[in-house]
């Protein structure tokens, strides 16, 4: 009896201590995203600062950086550049990369690890280095400003995003599936069209945003090729940020931010959470 | 589907095309140039190993490599600490599968947001009358502001941030496949949590460790807008020297300190990877 006691109480105990640690875990949990969020949070709150400098609290509230933002011509032409060229990019990177995928999961190539690493390797490679290389190149074949420069840099930065994904999402499928429609007489374009995408719509989708997403964010990369004239959104930002650093880049932040969440969200439904789900486990 | 012989390379050829062409050669173009000399302005045409030579016994190297090493080791080894018990309390914490992707969700979303962005947050936040100095004023732990814009310390802070998700996601994508059976065997075996934990969990997730250190520390070593924007000048590393030579038209010193930091990314890789081969797989 004696030890009946002594054994609930043990479990009593351990019980205790096992609530405590889920509360440590989980305040700790809430501040880490607290963390995560906080920097986004104070560019919202100074987008409405009434003052140019940098004060906590602001002294006041105020709309003027959005009038300064929408008074600032360059930030919308280069906003609408950065889209064209991330849609672009991704766009490539998605043509050029299923093929590379279905290679990479499906045949027998010699040195395959090796080819692998190869496309991959541009996700390591420092962006400045491959921002300066691109400079000269483009500049040595005479390709100096527009955007085309650009569409084929950030193509090349995306497109090891793209090859991974689509390649983790063909080795799910079945092969048979595709052979059986090889041996009724299909070609190979027509089984990558109408057997394999269908099948892989939300890799597809899911490495579509990711790219769009990446090519939004090149500074080091494009740095070098824009001349003014074809600076892209983040660039045009750096830019501003080396001379001002009043509240109307938080003004700008702020609508990126709310683009952003629009993405994200767009992006979960053409995923329809099922991949996402996948993602993240069960 | 098969492919086979000329129909895979006809598969390959558009993605091979990209990366030589865009990709291989650039930075051939580029790289080469460290074997060329700058002088008076311009760059000379002949053969030399001389850039090499003068740029490796100036102790201003070894200045920019040990600041460059020790900004990408402290980001790395904070991202880690925060970023591990962040991804455990989300596996063990969380139940609700909404919650989960919820709160997975939120500690993603700041790499949707341009880095551009996300460092004039910091900016903002560590300003000498921003939030954080506010707020250990206001608390009396200091009296006078501390200074953590424009040196190593605010580029730290704000680096830790940008890229704690890509510390926290390799680390929770292994919890996630970790085999549950093998906790509730340690417990019947009477080992207590913390035994648990350093015995069990911990030696087993070490691949998504050192999968989130390569991430971060290669992400850590080539940052450009962080330590451009927030290091004052006082922050001088391997990224920042391509940067001004190459505004400087020095393409040779320029090409010498990137491939020193490419040299410097692929050994990490190579350090990293090997580590990776011989940790026990989940």
């Amino acid at each position: 009896m004696g030890v009946l006691v002594q054994d609930l109480r043990a479990a009593a105990r351990e019980e205790r201590a096992e609530a405590v640690r889920t509360l440590v875990l989980r305040a700790g949990l809430a501040l880490g995203v607290g963390f995560v969020l906080l920097p986004l949070a104070i560019v919202v709150v100074y987008s409405f600062s009434s003052v140019a400098y940098g004060v906590f609290p602001p002294p006041g509230l105020s709309l003027r950086w959005y009038g300064h933002l929408l008074a600032q011509e360059a930030f919308r032409g280069a906003f609408l550049r950065s889209v064209g060229i991330g849609v672009c990019a991704t766009a490539l990177a998605l043509a050029v990369g299923l093929p590379a995928a279905v290679v990479l999961v499906r045949a027998r190539v010699p040195g395959r690890d090796l080819l692998r690493a190869f496309l991959l390797s541009p996700i390591v490679m420092p962006k400045i280095v491959l921002g300066v290389g691109w400079f000269i190149f483009f500049a040595r074949l005479g390709l100096e400003g527009g955007v085309g420069p650009l569409v084929l840099a950030h193509t090349v930065v995306v497109l090891p995003f793209v090859v991974t994904i689509l390649a983790a999402n063909l080795v799910g499928l079945d092969p048979s599936v595709e052979e059986a429609a090889q041996d009724l007489g299909a070609g190979v374009a027509t089984v990558l069209w109408r057997i394999v995408l269908p099948q892989i719509r939300p890799g597809v989708a899911v490495s579509a945003v990711l790219a769009f997403i990446v090519s939004f964010d090149q500074v080091e990369s494009s740095i070098f090729l824009t001349r003014g004239a074809n600076n892209t959104l983040p660039v045009e930002m750096f830019l501003y940020m080396e001379k001002w650093q009043d509240p109307t880049i938080a003004a700008l932040s702020t609508v990126l931010i709310g683009f952003a969440a629009a993405l994200v969200a767009a992006g979960l439904v053409l995923a329809r959470g099922a991949d996402l789900r996948r993602l993240l486990g069960r | 589907m098969r492919l086979q012989g000329p129909l895979a390379l006809a598969f390959l050829a558009p993605a091979l095309l990209v990366m030589l062409g865009l990709y291989a050669v650039p930075l051939g173009v580029y790289l080469v140039n460290g074997f060329h000399r700058f002088e008076a302005g311009r760059i000379l045409p002949g053969w030399t190993w001389e850039t090499y030579a003068a740029f490796f016994t100036d102790p201003f190297a070894y200045r920019v490599i040990g600041q460059s090493l020790r900004l990408a080791v402290l980001v790395t080894g904070l991202a880690l600490l925060l970023g591990y018990p962040l991804a455990y309390a989300l596996h063990t914490r969380v139940r609700r599968p909404g919650s989960r992707a919820a709160v997975a969700l939120l500690l993603f979303s700041p790499l949707v947001v341009s880095v551009v962005v996300r460092t004039y947050g910091w900016f903002i936040l560590l300003a000498t009358r921003g939030l954080v100095n506010t707020a250990l004023r206001a608390s009396g732990l200091i009296d006078a502001p501390l200074p953590l814009l424009f040196n190593l310390r605010g580029v730290v802070v704000s680096l830790t941030h940008i890229l704690l998700p890509f510390a926290v996601f390799p680390i929770y994508s292994v919890l996630v496949r970790l085999d549950t059976t093998l906790k509730d065997a340690a417990r019947d075996l009477g080992a207590g949590p913390w035994a648990t934990f350093t015995h069990l969990t911990l030696p087993l997730t070490m691949p998504g460790v050192v999968a989130a250190a390569l991430i971060c520390f290669t992400l850590a070593l080539s940052s450009f807008v962080t330590p451009q924007l927030l290091g004052g000048g006082r922050v001088q590393v391997l990224p920042l020297v391509v940067y001004q030579s190459t505004v400087e038209i020095n393409w040779p010193l320029g090409a010498v300190a990137g491939l020193t930091l490419l040299v410097l990314s692929l050994a990490a890789v190579w350090t990293l990877n090997g580590l990776l081969r011989r940790l026990p797989s989940v």
